[in-house]
């Protein structure tokens, strides 16, 4: 059986994106509205609004987390051209909640790009504070904060053309230190002419530049989100592609060419057009063995890899107009109206008798 | 394809309309929400939907039924078994089948305490939706059991010359308890005209279907009749019944002889009428000749095809091998009825008797205990080499890699439940491939709700050599406590976490607190510092100014000047922090033993010179010259004396 607890994020147009802290304890929603908003769990499991500003002077893209290394630290992106690092300021009266009066701060606004920035990303943490951005210019972009205690201060390391407008970035999180930086960057143009539609970048510590290794050009469609696997000690990475339909890559890196360049051998190990459209986001879980996608169809689905190392789709999700619970009851969920409720879970329906045909997608 | 795939419903308006899109929430949970994409070149305005008040994020997560308490014991102690096993293993490279089964039960014994357990609480429990909840959970449990006595009869505990039948009316004894039941309470109650209960003949025939020839006979004593003619003539039949014996020394086709002489005999009775007078002792020699008609009768008796499948082979097929389980059990079915209405169970245990043993690990994996029961089954079976074997025949398959993937989904669902993720990590161990990477990723991510649990996750992290992950826990306690002004528990984690840029940061929160108010807090930390003052070189300021301090008011004065002059030659003194140390040299210089030599003397009027347009030493400055002066005089004077 599946259960939802139903969070009403109160923005006034269509949510963008979630993002959800390391612990899976803060929720940050960002939305069409320019609004960016910050949730918290309380102990009874029960989701507060926390913070609620005036982000961006367009819609906001996307919203990501730092490391908690680095303390509370949200970027997000907008069309309004800029993206904005923000920190989570504590009062130094108390406040309400034990950890006193809290508000984010705009620590830095990033303006060098000239059009819309569709994706913003921390890097991975072992390399400090990083930020990447792309944008519908066509550009990746690397900051860098130098002092992780100071983070007004951000400098702009390095510009990537990529030369079609880019729609999403994704980091490897390989936790080697053994393997260069490496991006791959997704565009959403369409037209077939152009070529490829994935690019992967690995840093060149030599160069001390970002070098493309590859263009997948067996994706021609466009892209419209990228997701790199935890690599869970691979020789290969995983990555997750959501172009007309769910593409997973085995991409194994070449180090042994004496110049020193990387090489990556590039196979694609499934494919998946279950949504039979467009496909608009790849998401991995935390551990990398479920995919999970979203599509012009409406639906979630999941892919997990079984133990003969073929990926399966395991479970379908999606929204059910007539199940929903009517106005009376969709106050109990309103997370202001009701401080001391604790979480209320609903079960959730679904078409095939759970008893018999559970899908896990632990 | 996608009929196998459940497809769950999201109970909203908008996601129906617009389409949703996700976001993975640590550890297993998902976040839903309603979405449409934009084309990163499109013009920016507002939705279809303008103005909402539906913009809602739904969390969706399995609701585990593992997690109920009822059910943490079961937890628990399968853990127990399975960490004693995998530590056996490391231990001797070869097991013996013995042990192997003894596993077995002790997992099968797990089994039936919590079986009992549910019983208890179901007769306890008030409500109707608990009863029903947990009637569910029984009925999970039950066949979890039934499955599981049969694999170990058929996986683990072979017996030499695939001998199964004996195991097997052991089994459906174990799972079918009420013949024997019925049975022992009517010879206890030793009651005449035993025959007139209802029960009577269905518990004879039903002991006979389960090979309790002894207890039938028993039974047929008791009859008021017993001692008629027809009554004795079944008892010695009964009794001189042949017994396949593997260890008799008896061939297969010599019983199998002695069987056929002995059904003829019995045959040859029935043709001759001699049960006649009675029609159920007639219906149960016709019964053990496999007469037809007999059979078709009592087929009522049975509520499964695997209750029929002993039975029949008892007096059909009694030197069965195991190997021909399968076709057997398919006979059983078809004599029921129900090829075409198998239940989830039914198709279990036929793939285990068709000794198809990834079939059963594929249909168990579908039971709603969320892996438990695949886990550990699996993991025992790998064990024994029973799905090593299966390598050679099936591509692409690694036994090691099925139990392990089940291990990382059993590990990983535990690790995300708040009081369950160490015996989560104790499985993930388990898995020599990924474990520790995904121990890597899900351990730093369990919640910290306070010292003791981050205490907790810093000994597990260390335990497996993740130092990293120890450090960064402690790191972020640090910045906790720095956020919550608590300076003296942030600077212990900071230390613990050889953070050296926290660790600087806070030394100068303590000495900014002193130049402001004049207090040093924590002094005990101060004190006791050690070694770990070498982390930072703010800290090892902050740890010498402390000794300073100490030392002064013990009135150690000559010791205290010393360290002072020391810290005033050294390079690490904080910017805002100089004037300090040149305003602690006054009362030393002022004191009445000589404390400053002249060469100290003069350094400290080279470093009050130097800083003589500073603000903050300004209206200080002529005790300080005054002060200097008078010091140098007597120390010179001092010196020449000793000279």
């Amino acid at each position: 059986m599946f259960e939802a607890q139903e969070i009403n994020a109160e923005h006034k147009d269509l949510i963008h994106d979630v993002a959800y802290d390391f612990y899976g304890q803060r929720m940050a929603t960002c939305s069409s509205d320019q609004y960016v908003k910050v949730w918290d769990q309380n102990a009874e499991g029960k989701w507060i609004l926390t913070s609620s500003w005036k982000a961006h002077s367009g819609s906001v893209w996307k919203v990501t987390w730092a490391h908690p290394e680095f303390g509370q630290v949200l970027a997000t992106c907008s069309f309004d051209r800029t993206a904005a690092v923000w920190e989570e300021v504590v009062g130094e009266t108390p406040g309400p909640s034990e950890r006193g009066i809290r508000h984010w701060v705009r620590k830095t606004n990033l303006v060098d790009s000239r059009t819309s920035v569709t994706d913003v990303k921390f890097g991975p943490k072992s390399q400090g504070l990083q930020l990447a951005t792309c944008s519908a210019e066509g550009i990746v972009r690397i900051y860098e904060a130098p002092d992780v205690m100071n983070l007004t201060q951000w400098t702009l390391q390095h510009e990537v053309p990529c030369k079609l407008p880019c729609s999403c970035i994704s980091w490897n999180p390989s936790l080697s230190k053994n393997h260069p930086q490496m991006l791959a960057v997704g565009s959403d143009d369409a037209n077939p002419i152009n070529g490829g539609k994935v690019f992967i970048y690995e840093y060149s510590e030599n160069s001390r530049r970002w070098i493309k290794l590859e263009t997948l050009n067996s994706v021609l469609d466009p892209v419209h989100d990228i997701a790199f696997a935890p690599n869970l000690g691979r020789s290969f990475h995983i990555l997750a592609v959501a172009t007309k339909d769910v593409r997973i890559f085995n991409i194994t890196p070449d180090n042994s060419d004496p110049s020193g360049v990387t090489k990556l051998d590039v196979q694609t190990v499934a494919q998946f057009d279950d949504h039979g459209c467009t496909v608009w986001r790849v998401c991995w879980n935390v551990i990398g063995t479920v995919l999970a996608s979203s599509g012009d169809d409406g639906t979630v689905r999941m892919f997990k890899m079984n133990y003969v190392n073929s990926w399966k789709s395991v479970a379908i999700m999606k929204g059910d107009g007539s199940l929903a619970p009517n106005d009376g009851s969709k106050n109990l969920s309103n997370a202001l109206t009701s401080i001391s409720q604790t979480a209320r879970y609903i079960k959730l329906g679904s078409i095939i008798t759970p008893k018999e045909r559970e899908a896990s997608w632990h | 394809m996608e009929t196998d795939i459940n497809t769950i419903l999201i109970p909203s308006k908008l996601c129906n309309r617009a389409g949703v899109s996700l976001a993975w929430k640590p550890c297993n949970d998902l976040g839903i929400f309603a979405y449409e994409r934009k084309h990163s070149g499109a013009q920016d305005k507002p939705s279809q939907y303008y103005p909402t008040s539906e913009a809602s994020v739904f969390h969706v997560r399995q609701d585990v039924i593992l997690f109920r308490p009822i059910l943490r014991k079961l937890i628990n102690e399968s853990n127990g078994t399975f960490l004693n096993l995998q530590e056996l293993l490391a231990r001797k490279s070869t097991n013996t089948q013995e042990e192997m089964l003894n596993f077995s039960r002790q997992y099968r014994s797990i089994i039936r305490a919590c079986l009992e357990s549910l019983q208890e609480d179901i007769a306890r429990s008030k409500s109707e939706a608990d009863k029903d909840e947990l009637q569910n959970y029984i009925t999970i449990f039950y066949s979890i059991e039934c499955i599981w006595h049969l694999c170990e009869i058929l996986f683990i505990d072979s017996t030499p010359g695939n001998v199964v039948l004996p195991h097997l009316l052991e089994w459906v004894r174990f799972h079918f308890p009420k013949y024997e039941r019925n049975a022992a309470e009517m010879l206890c109650e030793n009651q005449e005209e035993l025959e007139m209960k209802p029960e009577y003949w269905p518990t004879i025939i039903g002991l006979m279907m389960q090979g309790r020839v002894r207890i039938a006979r028993g039974l047929l004593k008791q009859h008021s009749a017993a001692d008629t003619r027809a009554f004795l003539l079944v008892d010695q039949c009964l009794k001189a019944m042949p017994q396949f014996d593997v260890y008799s020394g008896l061939s297969a086709s010599e019983f199998h002889l002695q069987w056929q002489h002995w059904v003829m005999d019995i045959q040859s009775k029935i043709d001759a009428k001699s049960f006649a007078s009675h029609k159920n002792l007639e219906l149960l020699m016709k019964i053990v000749v496999k007469d037809e008609l007999a059979w078709s009768e009592i087929k009522k008796h049975f509520e499964t095809w695997y209750e029929l499948l002993p039975a029949w082979l008892f007096y059909a097929e009694p030197s069965v091998k195991s190997y021909e389980l399968g076709t057997f059990a398919k006979y059983c079915i078809r004599q029921m009825g129900l090829e075409n209405k198998l239940k989830h169970l039914d198709t279990v245990l036929l793939a285990a008797m068709e000794y198809d043993l990834l079939e059963v690990i594929k249909e168990i994996q579908k039971m709603s205990e969320n892996g438990w029961f695949a886990t550990h089954l699996a993991n025992l079976l790998y064990h024994s080499g029973q799905l090593t074997v299966l390598e050679k025949d099936v591509d692409n398959f690694s036994a090691k890699a099925l139990q392990e993937f089940l291990i990382v989904d059993y590990g990983t669902m535990l690790m995300g439940h708040k009081s369950l993720w160490q015996v989560g990590l104790s499985y993930l161990d388990h898995c020599s491939e990924s474990g520790i990477h995904i121990i890597e990723l899900l351990l730093p991510r369990v919640p910290v709700d306070n010292e003791y649990k981050a205490q907790k996750i810093i000994r597990e992290a260390v335990k497996r050599e993740l130092h990293h992950i120890a450090q960064f826990v402690c790191k972020v306690q640090g910045m906790k406590c720095v956020k919550r002004g608590r300076l003296g528990s942030a600077l212990t984690w900071a230390l613990k976490s050889q953070d050296s840029t926290l660790v600087s940061l806070l030394a100068n929160r303590f000495l900014k607190d002193y130049a402001a108010n004049g207090k040093l807090r924590n002094t005990d930390l101060l004190f006791n510092l050690g070694p770990t003052m070498l982390s930072s070189d703010r800290l090892i300021f902050l740890g010498k100014y402390y000794e300073f301090h100490k030392l002064y008011q013990d009135r150690q004065f000559q010791e205290a000047g010393k360290l002072l002059i020391k810290l005033l030659e050294s390079k690490i003194i904080p910017k805002y922090f100089w004037y300090i140390l040149l305003l602690e040299t006054i009362p030393l210089l002022e004191s009445e033993d000589i404390i400053f030599s002249s060469n100290d003397t003069y350094m400290i009027i080279n470093f009050m010179e130097e800083n003589q347009f500073d603000e903050r030493i300004k209206d200080k400055l002529d005790v300080l010259r005054l002060a200097t002066a008078r010091n140098l005089s007597r120390a010179v004077l001092y010196e020449s004396e000793l000279n």
